[in-house]
């Protein structure tokens, strides 16, 4: 029961990322990879506001989720003022450059992780309490980017991201949306990693990597962009491919590689002969301007 | 501890081994120049490089002069692959400028994980040692392979300068860098130029990457930070300014490589994220050097420069 748990608990933690991402990405047309390390700032500050500084897990949570907003602000804010084609560039630099930092630094447990972090509501409710409110997150998660996508907020989205001048020329802010749009996303990252953290109750920087950036890339492209229902496909589908191949029992140092090539073939098949995903939206991938409907 | 010995010791080391960030430098810059692509696949390319080299001199024991040729016809082959399969295919659907980002991305992410699974996750060189013998030089140390990188370098830029400034096809290369529609009414074949473009980036490549595979060890995801150098001196050498990016990639190296006096090395790494961002945040146009004097006829020039910026503003 606890090994079915485990996997509800991901997929229900990859839902969450891959929603939060295809907001940024798909409606947002805002093109990083850094998702992962809000994610993994989400986890990090809240074990450790837990384990060091004796908060109460709710608390810590919700601070991991600031964090992780903040930081997303940091990396937007002077990027997006220059132009932005440089927050790819930029978003990888900041993730790496964020997990060198944790690596090396003593308060974060450096390289080997950070164990024994609190949990909560398992000792108290047992596993089920914590699958149902991971469940109802992702549930929330899913209603509240399905809300703003069509909300009129959404479609004020969809004008900046297909002409951002005649946006800016309506009189509307292009910079102010965007970074609503980044902090949002990337503030729900860092709530999924909060959420992991108390319950696997151990984390390490390389869980983080750019692996984790292309398998969320993956579910929002293969699932399809900009639809409801697109990264919750794409996110099942791609959680359930690496589970089956563990069961081949294949050494670690092949299972990685393995996934990785899994993950990033999948996106490169998948732009080429089906860009719109297994659940389609319309005109996903033109570039802006030029489009009549 | 710190003298001028130390000093001159330092500053000759980091300028030789920037001799392979100018190539990768350069092979980024003269890319985005001509075709306009981010090309994020030159991680790829450079990982194709390395293992093409190390497998020809460690599994099959050929001579270095013979690894060095097939390291280049396998890196050349890579190069016309990306062009023609990839991005010709993405020039003809007119895709943003995102979906190049992400497939380039992808396409270094996949060969990444491919090398991982051939070749393992842990370092390798493409000799069996990476050290060299030293001469002392006043009482500065110059190892064997100083020299030559910095020859290699000298004669692949004098090469491209050459072949840009010279050539027919050179001066076509800048005509479609500069208007691609325009060259084409011209009687530009653009197909064939964009192909040289990445051909010749990828010679670039492959010298680059024999330089640093014959003096550092590489893993899987080496090419990556070795590309993102790149982009950092591409851009602060001024997008589309090929001497440039060169000129920062020597800035930067000199400045990685004695940071070793200031800061712990474990937080060298850092190093080039930080550059990184100061590049997109201060520079992303480019390092300018500031003009004091104004002369009447390039006080106009400025104003109308001046004009560009803040048209440039306004768009964001």
């Amino acid at each position: 029961m606890e090994y079915i748990d485990g996997i509800i608990i991901i997929v229900g933690l990859y839902v969450i990322l891959a929603t939060s991402f295809n907001l940024i990405i798909g409606y947002g047309g805002l093109v990083s990879i850094a998702h992962p390390v809000f994610f993994a700032l989400g986890a990090y500050t809240s074990a450790i506001l837990a384990r060091n500084f004796g908060l109460p897990v709710p608390l810590a949570m919700v601070a991991g989720m600031v964090v992780a907003l903040v930081a997303s602000v940091a990396l937007v804010l002077p990027t997006l003022r220059v132009s932005g084609d440089y927050l790819l560039i930029a978003s990888i630099g900041f993730q790496l450059g964020v997990l060198e930092i944790i690596k090396n630094v003593r308060f974060t447990g450096g390289a080997g992780g950070y164990t024994n972090i609190p949990p909560f509501l398992i000792r108290d409710f047992g596993r089920e309490a914590y699958v149902a409110l991971v469940l109802a997150v992702m549930v929330a998660v899913i209603l509240l980017v399905r809300l703003v996508a069509r909300s009129d907020y959404g479609r004020a989205m969809s004008a900046m991201r297909d002409d951002e001048l005649a946006f800016a020329s309506l009189g509307r802010n292009a910079m102010w949306m965007k970074l609503a749009i980044f902090g949002l996303g990337s503030g729900l990252a860092g709530l999924a990693g909060a959420l992991y953290a108390h319950y696997f109750r151990f984390i390490t920087p390389e869980q983080f990597e750019i692996l984790q950036s292309s398998a969320i890339l993956t579910m929002v492209v293969v699932g399809g962009m900009r639809t409801t229902w697109g990264p919750i496909v794409g996110a099942l589908l791609l959680e359930a491919l690496p589970q089956a191949i563990t069961f081949l029992n294949l050494p670690p140092s092949i299972l990685g590689p393995i996934q990785g090539l899994l993950f990033t073939g999948l996106v490169l098949v998948f732009m080429f002969f089906r860009p719109q995903g297994l659940v389609p939206a319309e005109n996903v991938w033109r570039g802006g301007g030029g489009e009549t409907r | 501890m710190l003298n001028a010995t130390i000093l001159l010791q330092i500053l000759w080391t980091s300028l030789a081994t920037s001799s392979y960030y100018v190539l990768f430098a350069v092979a980024f810059a003269l890319v985005l120049k001509v075709t306009r692509i981010f090309n994020f696949a030159q991680a790829a390319i450079m990982t194709v490089a390395f293992y093409s080299a190390f497998v020809t001199v460690q599994w099959l024991e050929w001579p270095a002069w013979a690894a060095f040729v097939v390291m280049m016809a396998i890196t050349l082959a890579a190069s016309f692959a990306l062009e023609r399969i990839g991005f010709e295919a993405l020039r003809k659907r007119g895709v943003s400028v995102m979906f190049v980002f992400v497939f380039t991305f992808m396409v270094s992410e996949f060969v990444a994980y491919l090398a991982m699974l051939a070749f393992g996750t842990w370092p390798q060189t493409i000799f069996p040692t990476i050290f060299w013998p030293v001469t002392l030089v006043g009482n500065i140390a110059i190892s064997a392979w100083d020299l030559p990188a910095i020859g290699a370098t000298i004669v692949m830029l004098a090469l491209l300068f050459s072949f840009m400034r010279f050539t027919r096809m050179g001066q076509f290369m800048v005509g479609v860098a500069d208007n691609p529609d325009l060259a084409e009414l011209y009687g530009v074949n653009k197909r064939q130029i964009f192909l040289v473009t990445v051909l010749m980036a990828g010679a670039l490549v492959a010298v680059g990457m024999f330089l640093y595979g014959t003096r550092a060890q590489v893993l899987p995801q080496t090419g990556l930070s070795l590309m993102l150098f790149a982009i950092a001196a591409t851009i602060i050498g001024g997008i589309g300014n090929l001497a440039g990016a060169a000129i920062a990639a020597v800035i930067l190296g000199v400045i990685q490589n004695s940071s070793i006096l200031v800061i712990p090395s474990e937080w060298q790494g850092l190093l080039l994220y930080v550059f990184l961002f100061l590049a997109i945040v201060f520079f992303p146009n480019g390092l300018r050097m500031p003009r004091r004097r104004r002369r009447f006829a390039t006080a106009t020039r400025d104003i109308g420069d001046n004009q560009d910026v803040s048209a440039a503003e306004g768009q964001v």
